[in-house]
């Protein structure tokens, strides 16, 4: 197990563990899981389903709450982080409130924060212009495509200035062409807003193109395998998906599930 | 929506209105004219004769029937509040829903004819015990509906909720009421004609006044008064039938982001 010590975490990841009951029997979906994440960094936790990826993400975001073990964020725990708003979440699907337009979905979060209605008008506009739909804004979220809808629930996840962004598969739904666009999409919105993002992803090209580190799991049990620093520039352009270090890190991250 | 767009849409229904008319109106003079049957318009009779009818006496049926609607609208509102209370006091904890539905239940198995009289008995007021029945056939759609509505809400959509740290009152207000909606309207297009009936079914029980009590006494008098009583039922019908269509245009101005309203709602 690779253990990453920093000077300042952002988010410590401290022997987390989870067992699921299903019936009569355990399953161990988290073995152990200890890592730490650095403030501003961009992560990928990368597996294959049944890996415990979103189950860590889950343990994060204070949803549920690991067997054994605890995550601390910023020094705090994750209840406190969740109830301190210091995140922000986007989930596999968008989970955008029909009744709500665009703008009344960006600035739902607000509403349970005491923030002025002019300030909320404010950031709902910076942040519609920010993921590019503010001709938008005035729509039901039904009345856009799938892509828009999640640029629309990542502008909402960004809405309170959360200085941690998760992310569960946000693109796993949509077709490769717009995923791809997505992907730079967010770098350049994270480039804008430097939080730290952690995105769970199950695509290998997905996880390098975007993180500064990825975190491969495996399944049974669900475990950290492997960290991996990805060593290309900043900003990531779209040609360097096509480059011989892109590929490299590829079959890295490809060999280190072999024999799992 | 244009005019043509209107026509278009409307069509089948007029024809099908126009259709339904005319096999009425050779029925009656079949039933008159042909097999003789003894009180033949009392069983079928000719529209013309009705609408003839109406044109005396609109005035009367009219001012009753607004005396019927007055009842079953109170009746409706205070049926359809309590329904509402009862729906989200339900859904506040599978322990209450699990108490309280029984009973409930048991509610709607009281046969309305028996309960009118023994409501009148305790009330000894038959404008009140008319809105006393018709809220009691109006909450049990609304709470049914509601609380199903209540329960709709995706567990990702509360748990972006639970994100937020909102507070409960906060996800009833701005996720669970919102997403029970549609289903309360069902329920409400279910109890606005029912609280029509259980109005009328009141009045059938001895009142002064509404389209019930004119609808019992021309049914005394015998065949002469065919013509009126058949009103009486028509408006009762009708009633129902605006009930329903009012609550229908409400749901489409609180609710047009329902998927059913989307194709003519949108503008692409």
């Amino acid at each position: 197990m690779t253990l990453v010590k920093t000077k300042m975490p952002e988010i410590e990841i401290d022997h987390v563990s989870m067992y699921y009951q299903t019936g009569s029997s355990e399953v161990l979906a988290l073995k152990d899981v200890t890592v730490d994440i650095k403030k501003g960094e961009f992560v990928s936790l990368l597996g294959p389903s049944g890996c415990g990826k979103t189950t860590l993400l889950r343990i994060m975001a204070d949803l549920i709450q690991p067997t054994s073990g605890m995550i601390r964020i910023a020094g705090t725990t994750a209840k406190e982080a969740r109830l301190a708003q210091k995140y922000g979440i986007v989930f596999q699907n968008p989970v955008l409130y029909d009744w709500r337009k665009v703008k009344k979905n960006i600035t739902l979060p607000l509403e349970m924060m005491k923030v002025s209605k002019a300030e909320q008008e404010k950031r709902a506009d910076r942040l519609l212009e920010l993921v590019g739909l503010t001709k938008f804004k005035d729509k039901y979220p039904w009345q856009l495509s799938g892509g828009m809808q999640q640029r629309v629930a990542i502008a909402r996840a960004l809405a309170m200035e959360p200085e941690i962004l998760l992310m569960d598969e946000p693109f796993s739904a949509l077709d490769e062409f717009s995923r791809e666009r997505l992907n730079e999409e967010l770098l350049s919105i994270w480039s804008e807003v430097k939080n730290t993002v952690v995105f769970v992803t199950h695509s290998i090209p997905e996880a390098i193109f975007l993180s500064d580190r990825v975190f491969v799991l495996s399944p049974h049990p669900g475990r950290l395998s492997k960290v991996v620093e990805i060593p290309l520039p900043r900003p990531r352009t779209a040609e360097m998906r096509e480059s011989p270090e892109f590929y490299q890190l590829i079959t890295e991250i490809r060999n280190s599930f072999e024999g799992v | 929506m244009n005019l043509q767009g209107l026509l278009k849409r409307s069509a089948p229904t007029l024809v099908w209105l126009i259709g339904l008319l005319i096999i009425w109106q050779i029925s009656s003079w079949f039933l008159l004219n042909v097999l003789q049957v003894p009180l033949a318009q009392s069983k079928l009779p000719y529209i013309h004769e009705l609408v003839f009818t109406f044109t005396e006496y609109s005035g009367t049926l009219l001012y009753q029937a607004s005396i019927t609607m007055k009842s079953a609208i109170i009746g409706f509102a205070v049926g359809t509040f309590v329904g509402i209370l009862l729906a989200i006091f339900m859904s506040s904890s599978k322990w209450i829903e699990q108490l309280a539905f029984p009973y409930l239940v048991a509610s709607q198995m009281i046969p309305i004819l028996g309960l009118a009289p023994i409501v009148y008995g305790i009330v000894r007021d038959d404008g009140v015990s008319r809105i006393i029945i018709a809220a009691f056939m109006t909450f049990f759609p609304v709470v049914l509906n509601t609380l199903r509505g209540l329960r709709s809400a995706e567990p990702s959509a509360v748990e972006l909720m639970h994100s937020y740290a909102a507070k409960p009152w906060a996800v009833y207000w701005k996720l669970r009421f919102p997403q029970s909606l549609p289903s309360l309207f069902t329920g409400l297009k279910i109890a606005a004609p029912l609280s029509v009936t259980g109005a009328i079914l009141v009045e059938l029980m001895g009142a002064t006044e509404g389209i019930g009590v004119i609808m019992l006494r021309n049914l005394y008098y015998g065949s002469s008064h065919a013509y009126m009583f058949w009103l009486t039922v028509i408006v009762g019908a009708l009633l129902g039938f605006l009930s329903y269509l009012v609550i229908s245009l409400v749901e489409r101005l609180v609710t047009p982001w329902q998927p059913e309203f989307r194709k003519s709602g949108g503008d692409e």
